[in-house]
């Protein structure tokens, strides 16, 4: 039944920092914990960088010199779609003999949804195809850079006074990496709550070198300001030409009123990322290096590990045991309904892909109360819960009960055993789930 | 021999053909020589369309409430509606209602799936696919609406306005969409040998080769 797979209709607890409800769909599974994992109990970190029209991928040294934007990519300054680059013929007098002339290729840009072009907003075209294009200066990067340097002067001080006096507290042989101010490369920082992350990180200033002195004048305040135009109230307003805000913020340096003055920017690089358990710090999910494939080097996802309502997804035989929950359970706060699972133990065969096609297998013999199961195929198994609505609301009616079933770990490390080839032993997990039936008719 | 047979054909066809005209004396389309109409395309009512317009197979031109006068250089795509009809709340037999008539410039671009009922289109326009317009609107020229965009209030465009995107944003552009003459060409080509073409009106004597 794929509609129990569809978002919200089925969720499971997750035990995190916080009890999240959510779909399998969306959950990971460590076999290392065993235990279910959501999105907001992992840590993300980012695994490369690609640009998402061209397909380029880029080296975190590289994105990060570039601001994370991608070289040959241009987004529309009005519509933020892609830019895409057009040719067009244009005479143009020969270099030897003025007189005649030749058809040359102009290039342009152009974006295929608003209908944007470069030659809106005054740039000339260019006579190569990619490269020509570049964005204009801000006319106040030399101040910005400049006070960069001076703040990255003064935190690496504040930090080697700071290493200084951990030093001659603790012994000294921990490691230098390990009091890095802004960094978040190990574990013990990246827990650490409110930690900044600025482009101040990487750095390190040995301390034999001559620190520079580098001195900044401070702002200077003005008494005058440039004063309105006179007909600010009484022009009338152009509508077109006035830009919007995410129009205007989207280019923080400028903020250009007029949309005449609306260039385009580089497309901005998207980035993998893989998941990490924070607990036992294994991978869940790590994604391949190219960025035209989708594919995962490793991926644990909840479906394939944990039991579904009706599938069983492991290739052995699992026993399932229901029970329904208690009253006055603290997990137990979105049901609607009091649901009446069977009590005994459901049996599901393992999952077997060649069961389709082998005609000659012997079907296994599981002897089935037909009160309880209503059908079973292969791994599936179909079976009758009662329902009983509590409230005669127009809501939805949810039930919420608990799934027990046993695991197998087949990805356990080897284990030197004595005894020979000991089977993996069976764990026995229990899921606290949530199912939305629906609304109730009449 | 051979050609007197061919020209007793040509004159029953011809006569068959008036007799057809005399019995839907309102309801032929006017086609000029040199336009491409498709036979498979639905051509209802008074419906007058110029010299290089292209109709594609599956495209509706309908003239309910009026006629539909189409201009040169037109190109008309698949499964596009153009309909001239009655305004909402007259019911189509009542007494004293004038037939207004559509008028269609030079070199539009009705894209694939699109539903035009303004009354007035003026030159260089592009409709692109699954846009609606409605009965009220006049698009004057250089006018572009975006894919999807349905656009129904009573206004006249002005001239080189984009409408774009899901809320249908505009914007003014600084050139006009150049008319379409590479495509009309091949088209024009290319067409004929895989459909048949409806007839056109013979503006020249006996040069164009009656097609049906």
């Amino acid at each position: 039944m794929a509609s129990l797979l569809q978002p919200d209709r089925v969720l499971y607890l997750v035990h995190g920092e916080k009890k999240i409800r959510s779909p399998l769909s969306t959950l990971y599974f460590c076999r290392y914990c065993s235990e279910l994992r959501s999105l907001e109990c992992v840590s993300h970190e980012v695994d490369s960088h690609y640009c998402p029209s061209c397909l380029e991928n880029m080296p975190s040294a590289e994105a990060k010199l570039k601001k994370n934007r991608c070289a040959n990519c241009f987004d529309c300054p009005c519509c933020m779609h892609t830019l895409s680059t057009r040719a067009t013929n244009i005479p143009a007098p020969l270099p030897d003999d003025p007189s005649k002339t030749t058809m040359k290729k102009a290039y342009y840009l152009a974006c295929g949804f608003c209908r944007w072009t470069s030659r809106d907003v005054g740039m000339a075209d260019k006579s190569v195809a990619s490269g020509g294009w570049q964005e204009p200066d801000n006319p106040h990067t030399q101040r910005i850079n400049k006070l960069i340097e001076y703040y990255q002067q003064l935190a690496q001080r504040e930090k080697l006074e700071r290493d200084r006096k951990k030093l001659a507290r603790r012994r000294p042989y921990m490691p230098l990496a390990f009091s890095e101010k802004y960094g978040l490369g190990t574990r013990l920082q990246r827990q650490r709550p409110g930690a900044p992350i600025t482009s101040l990180a990487g750095l390190s200033l040995k301390e034999g070198e001559d620190q520079k002195e580098i001195n900044i004048e401070p702002a200077q305040a003005l008494d005058e300001v440039e004063p309105l135009p006179e007909d600010c109230y009484t022009r009338p307003i152009n509508l077109p030409e006035v830009t919007s805000l995410r129009q205007r913020l989207l280019q923080p340096d400028f903020q250009p009123a007029g949309a005449s003055q609306l260039h385009p920017k580089h497309k901005h690089l998207l980035i993998k990322r893989s998941l990490r358990c924070r607990k036992c710090e294994h991978n869940l999910s790590k994604p391949e290096f190219n960025p035209t494939s989708i594919k995962f080097k490793i991926q644990l996802v909840a479906e394939c590990q944990v039991l579904l309502t009706l599938t069983n997804p492991v290739e052995n035989i699992t026993h399932v045991t229901l029970v329904g929950c208690e009253e006055g359970d603290p997990e137990d706060i979105n049901s609607t309904a009091k649901v009446m699972v069977p009590t005994k133990e459901l049996v599901l065969a393992g999952k077997d892909a060649a069961a389709d096609y082998d005609e000659l297998a012997e079907p296994q013999d599981f002897q089935d109360d037909p009160d309880v199961v209503a059908f079973r195929k292969s791994n599936k198994i179909g079976f009758f819960i009662k329902v009983v609505p509590q409230r005669e609301e127009d809501g939805d009616v949810t039930v919420s009960f608990k799934i027990r079933h046993d695991f197998r770990n087949l990805a356990a490390p080897i284990r030197p055993s004595e005894e020979g080839d000991a089977p993996t032993e069976a764990i026995w997990l229990t899921h606290h789930v949530e199912l939305s039936l629906g609304p109730i008719i009449a | 021999c051979c050609e007197g047979f061919e020209i007793d054909c040509r004159k029953k066809l011809k006569s068959l053909n008036k007799m057809s005209d005399k019995q839907n004396a309102q309801k032929s389309a006017k086609i000029a020589a040199g336009a491409v109409v498709c036979v498979e395309s639905e051509i209802r009512g008074e419906v007058t369309i110029g010299a290089r317009t292209v109709v594609h197979p599956k495209a509706r031109i309908i003239a309910e409430a009026g006629p539909i006068v189409i201009g040169e250089g037109n190109l008309i795509e698949e499964q596009a509606l153009i309909i001239n009809s009655y305004p909402e709340n007259i019911a189509p037999d009542s007494e004293g209602v004038e037939p207004k008539t559509m008028t269609i410039g030079i070199n539009n671009v009705f894209e694939v799936g699109c539903m035009s009922q303004a009354m007035k289109i003026g030159d260089n326009n592009v409709i692109e696919s699954k846009a609606d317009l409605g009965r009220n609107m006049i698009l004057t020229s250089g006018c572009i609406i975006g894919a999807c965009c349905q656009v129904n209030t009573c206004e006249v465009i002005p001239e080189n306005t984009v409408i774009f995107g899901s809320g249908c944003q505009r914007r003014v552009q600084t050139e006009r969409p150049q008319p379409q003459t590479l495509q009309l060409d091949f088209l024009m080509k290319i067409l004929p040998n895989y459909h048949h073409m409806k007839k056109t009106v013979k503006t020249t004597s006996a040069v164009t080769p009656a097609k049906n």
